[in-house]
């Protein structure tokens, strides 16, 4: 999942762009290198790591300050985040020739360990982990064969946007299903997402026969996407909805009164004056992150060690305090506010401290994990085409 | 200037080249591609004969979602055709050349923005608080927001009209340039009034332009998916959003099989277009 826009500033320097500029540059220092008109010294700072992540994972120009940090320079490209391609460009494609470190959306550890796409973490390797709060330790998908082969990188848990003025408090997903609300409520365009909150109401309020709502069988995924179509006839839904403007536009013109999304939206609508509030489900959140996987073109290559350093980087503090300032998104350790204690002219401490311990609340109770690769993935595909003709 | 014999096919050579490279041979990829087989190990396709990317297009209702891509790329277009028609016809007959030129760069102000930008906007324009709900209701004509303006087939419709006008506009100012305006004249002469000249000289010497719009239009709105996503109702789809779809579980096969089948009408639409309504006369020399 992408969710980028959370009101902060973004960066809009491409990717590729600073790929080959930064390879233009190495070009152009070895030239210079090459002339003897730079010293050994000028290059102090030599291991790049190639990342190949979603963009929410990208923190622009203060790579460079990673990278004086950590000793290692991160070359980020956007992997576009949809997992279909990042799996087939690393299976059939040239991606584990091009990048080191993979940052992907949960789910597809097991699937790219099996066909041997991605290697396990040494995590002795990275004297951070151990920092790692232990249920984002304990995601499903981070290991395989009892090897570690994701490591948790951001994270977050998701549910329901919706208006007390007109609803009241809200508090269960029953909210998007209720007919008194037919037309006024939405969900996001996307199986991965929508068949997780539906199957979570399904499984917690209709004692609904769901083991895993992150992983549904065949029948399991026939009955959540039976009751969507049905409720979607019914003219349930005003839309579904994409991308962070789209949902933003949608509370704060009030086409909906209540919308399953992600919170920055409940921020934004705030800051339009709107009295908007982010639900805590009876059914619990739904859970979401981004890992980082080493890739085997690493290994192949010698790169492994310092894909280690780069990643004990991220973990390291100032990487979760930048991306907790400018996304709102939680790489989740204590370091963050460890490193603004020591640095309070870099980031408030108190903000710092207030974005973990939120996001730890949330994980305080229920939460179901967002999978982007389920065992039945095509299935999802065809019932989520069910329902667009429904 | 002497042009000697081989200048024609030297100078021809570059852009067939480049077409054959950037435009035949990638669409021929996609064609032999769709009938490979997919092979779970890899994520990718294996060069084995296989159908089994048409066979999806019946299951799960894909098929109508072709079907319905169709019909609404050619309802966008007819309705293109039958403003850009009058729009042009104004452009080339009526107003001055000062006031043609305004009319044109007019047409094009909405495209010094983003696609997505354009049809954002008609979100604040069709929605409940928007712009047509207010002015309704504040002129006392309903009492609450209509709803199907936005999220609809008709905010599609919208949103895809307002996109791709200037495309039917332009070639038929173009095909318009081209009729003699003596043969105008001579039928007002013997007495022909306005819808006479429109019907019996003006359509059938525009008829390559008519086309030439249409097929801009039906083209450009078969691939589009921003305006679906954006002013289509809950979970509105179209051939590219479904293309999306099926890329994201990494289904290729069935991927280039619905391409295919796309190109397949587009191509014949042109084929027929060409044979019966002579689209490549609007591109022949005048001279001749």
């Amino acid at each position: 999942m992408s969710k980028t826009g959370t009101g902060f500033e973004l960066s809009s320097q491409s990717n590729i762009q600073r790929r080959n500029l930064l390879k233009l540059m190495g070009g152009g220092a070895a030239l210079l290198a090459g002339g003897g008109l730079l010293s050994g010294r000028a290059f102090a700072q030599d291991k790049t790591v190639a990342f190949w992540g979603t963009a929410t994972l990208d923190i622009g120009e203060k790579w460079q300050e990673f990278a004086k940090k950590n000793g290692v320079l991160p070359e980020f490209t956007d992997n576009g985040n949809d997992v279909g391609p990042v799996v087939a460009r690393l299976a059939a494609g040239n991606a584990n020739d091009l990048f080191d470190v993979g940052g992907f959306q949960g789910g597809a550890e097991g699937e790219l360990a099996r066909q041997g796409l991605i290697v396990p973490w040494d995590v002795s390797k990275i004297p951070n982990y151990e920092s790692v709060w232990q249920w984002a330790k304990d995601i499903p998908y981070l290991k395989h064969d009892g090897k570690q082969f994701g490591i948790p990188t951001v994270v977050n848990a998701d549910s329901i946007i919706y208006r007390p003025d007109k609803l009241g408090k809200v508090d269960s997903y029953g909210v998007i299903f209720d007919p008194k609300l037919k037309g006024r409520v939405a969900m996001e365009d996307a199986w991965i997402n929508s068949a997780v909150f539906t199957a979570m109401y399904l499984k917690e309020s209709q004692n609904a026969p769901i083991v895993e709502p992150g992983n549904l069988t065949e029948s399991e995924l026939g009955l959540v996407m039976e009751f969507l179509i049905k409720h979607k006839r019914d003219g349930q839904f005003r839309t579904f909805w994409n991308g962070w403007e789209q949902g933003v536009q949608l509370v704060a013109n009030e086409e909906v009164d209540a919308m399953t999304g992600w919170e920055p939206i409940v921020y934004e609508g705030r800051k339009r004056g709107l009295q908007v509030e982010y639900a805590s489900p009876v059914e619990g959140y739904e859970g979401w992150g981004n890992n980082t996987v080493l890739l085997k073109g690493a290994q192949d290559r010698g790169a492994a060690d310092a894909a280690h350093e780069f990643v004990n980087g991220l973990l390291g503090g100032f990487y979760g305090c930048e991306l907790g300032q400018s996304r709102g998104y939680l790489v989740p350790t204590d370091n963050n506010v460890a490193y603004a204690t020591a640095n309070p002219s870099e980031y408030p401490v108190e903000a710092v401290q207030k974005l973990g311990d939120h996001v730890k609340a949330k994980f305080g109770g229920k939460v179901y994990w967002q999978n982007c690769r389920p065992d039945n993935f095509q299935l999802y595909e065809e019932w989520w085409q069910r329902l667009r003709n429904a | 200037m002497k042009i000697f014999p081989a200048a024609p096919a030297a100078l021809m050579s570059a852009p067939v080249l480049a077409i054959a490279l950037l435009g035949i041979a990638p669409l021929v990829v996609v064609v032999a591609w769709s009938f490979w087989a997919w092979d779970p190990s890899t994520y990718w396709i294996k060069p084995e004969l296989s159908f089994a990317g048409y066979a999806a297009i019946l299951e799960a209702g894909r098929w109508t979602v072709i079907l319905s891509t169709m019909f609404k790329a050619a309802l966008t277009a007819i309705i293109c055709l039958l403003i850009a028609y009058p729009t042009a016809y104004a452009v080339q007959f009526l107003a001055s050349r000062r006031l043609a030129m305004i009319m044109l760069a007019l047409m094009t102000i909405p495209f010094f923005t983003s696609y997505l930008i354009r049809s954002f906007s008609w979100r604040l324009v069709l929605g409940r608080t928007g712009v047509i709900n207010t002015f309704l209701q504040d002129i006392g004509l309903t009492s609450a927001p209509i709803d199907w303006l936005l999220f609809s087939d008709f905010a599609v419709i919208v949103g895809l009209v307002a996109s791709y006008l200037p495309f039917a506009t332009f070639p038929l100012i173009l095909s318009m340039q081209r009729v003699d305006p003596v043969l105008i004249s001579a039928a007002r002469d013997l007495g022909a009034g306005f819808w006479t000249v429109l019907r019996t000289v003006l359509l059938p010497l525009t008829r390559s332009g008519i086309f030439a719009g249409f097929l801009f239009v039906f083209v450009m709105a078969v691939g589009s998916s921003t305006e679906v996503q954006m002013l289509g109702g809950a979970g509105a789809s179209i051939v590219s959003v479904m293309i999306s779809d099926v890329m994201r579980v990494a289904n290729f096969p069935l991927a280039f099989a619905i391409s295919t089948v796309v190109l397949v009408v587009i191509f014949g639409l042109v084929l027929i277009g060409d044979r019966r309504l002579g689209l490549a006369r609007l591109f022949e020399d005048r001279s001749q």
